[in-house]
């Protein structure tokens, strides 16, 4: 019987306190949707830049992409929130926040680009080329589309991390699914059900995010047999 | 009118030297046929000719004009002369009609309508208007290379440029393509073709051009190349080549 009981406490404090969790799912989701798209961005310049073939443009792609993953994200989020101020840069905290995220998610999105695009067959840079496209036409006409499609299962898991990595803007002062769930289990005390709610609340996106990927990679495929 | 011209033209490849000085020249209308064994240099040369590989010396000249070594008369060149390569290399992430209208609409602006229009003009004329909404995963090899004949003619070029357009091809499915070309060449379409059909060579052909270790070592008619040959190369080659 006390099992059942245990349960059943757990469950209703557990629901209880779900609702005082929204204002935290969608900082979650604003944080989670703005990075995984600046950070798509970032990834396209670095490799435009790249493919430009400027020695010092394409060292500065190098460098950033060396940097962001030779660095922990939570070290990154502490530069922009605390190192920028100092340089004299002031953005508030949730643009930080975010700026922080996308310019993680940027570096390592540019890598699953850059992977997709050298799995193009050399071929089709040639028919594009000898057809009369310039560099950024070809880019844009023929290799991206088709690199964007490999690049989907790699970047759907890199946006699923996004979501998750979201978490560790609650160090930084904003008011995300963690941080309201550390806050509303230091007030109540029922420590497990609370975290119980946030675990929860990052299955349901990641699981609504990898649907929605599963149905793009559909999509996509219209031109294979 | 001489469309495109090579002169003194040199290629390597590392320490490799492929193209020892290469001297051609082809007139409007004309389809010359270049034909050597592997390693002889055909399709470097063919490929230097759009700049797909960069000469390393020489001159090309197109329509008595030099062509710069820049980005921006080298995209002209191209323009003007179409391609199709032995691997037919059509744009995966495009259906067949909007393969033949990439360069019309992505290069040349033009109107989509129109684009349109020209494209499946071309498709019939190479029998594939019913594939038009088609993607390349699913077709034939002799139908991908006769949709990339159509994409390059719809650019209208002045010269095509054939590399070796059978190769990759089903010994079955060679007619086809072959049928397509001659027609092209009945037209008056301006062709360099490297190839391994001798017998369309000899057909087709108004002029056949031997290439061995990178030098021109025979060129003239078809009659003078098959029947006679005078070098001793070539003879060989052509032995070997039992056709």
């Amino acid at each position: 019987m006390e099992f059942f009981e245990n349960a059943l406490h757990f469950l209703t404090s557990a629901i209880d306190n779900f609702p005082k969790f929204f204002p935290g799912i969608i900082a979650t989701l604003q944080l989670s949707v703005l990075s995984i798209i600046l950070g798509t961005v970032f990834g396209l310049i670095v490799n435009l830049l790249k493919m430009t073939k400027i020695k010092p443009l394409c060292m500065l792609a190098d460098l950033y992409v060396a940097v962001v993953r030779g660095t922990p994200l939570l070290l990154q989020l502490f530069f922009m929130f605390y190192g920028l101020p100092q340089m004299g840069i002031y953005i508030d905290r949730f643009s930080s926040a975010v700026a922080g995220l996308a310019f993680h998610n940027g570096a390592y999105i540019s890598e699953i680009f850059r992977g997709s695009i050298q799995a193009i067959p050399r071929g089709q840079h040639e028919a594009a080329k000898a057809i009369g496209m310039t560099k950024l036409q070809a880019f844009k006409n023929v290799i991206f589309p088709q690199a964007f499609k490999h690049a989907v299962p790699a970047l759907g898991n890199q946006f699923l991390l996004a979501i998750k990595d979201s978490s560790l803007a609650s160090v930084i002062t904003i008011t995300e699914t963690m941080m309201l769930a550390r806050q509303l289990a230091a007030a109540t005390f029922s420590i497990f059900p609370v975290y119980f709610d946030a675990a929860v609340i990052y299955m349901v996106l990641t699981y609504a995010l990898n649907v929605l990927l599963r149905k793009l990679e559909k999509r996509l495929k219209v031109n294979e047999r | 009118m001489t469309i495109l011209e090579t002169k003194n033209l040199h290629k390597k490849f590392n320490k490799a030297e492929v193209l020892k000085g290469i001297d051609f020249s082809i007139n409007q209308g004309e389809v010359v046929s270049i034909i050597g064994s592997s390693g002889s240099g055909k399709s470097t040369f063919l490929r230097c000719l759009n700049f797909l590989d960069k000469k390393d010396k020489g001159d090309i000249i197109f329509k008595n004009n030099i062509v710069e070594n820049k980005a921006a008369s080298i995209i002209e060149l191209r323009k003007h002369v179409g391609m199709v390569f032995q691997s037919f290399n059509l744009f995966f992430n495009m259906t067949v009609l909007k393969n033949v209208m990439s360069g019309l609409v992505i290069v040349n602006k033009e109107e989509k309508s129109l684009a349109e229009k020209k494209a499946m003009e071309l498709l019939d004329k190479v029998g594939l208007t019913e594939k038009a909404h088609v993607y390349p995963e699913t077709m034939s090899g002799g139908q991908l290379q006769r949709v990339a004949i159509a994409r390059a003619l719809a650019m209208s070029p002045d010269v095509v440029l054939f590399d070796e357009p059978t190769s990759a091809l089903d010994p079955e499915l060679v007619a086809e393509v072959l049928a397509v070309m001659k027609n092209l060449a009945k037209e008056g379409c301006t062709m360099i073709v490297v190839t391994h059909e001798m017998a369309f060579a000899r057909e087709v052909s108004d002029r056949v051009i031997f290439l061995h270790e990178g030098i021109i070592t025979e060129e003239g008619t078809p009659d003078e190349i098959f029947n006679h040959p005078k070098n001793e190369r070539l003879r060989s080659f052509l032995s070997s080549m039992s056709f």
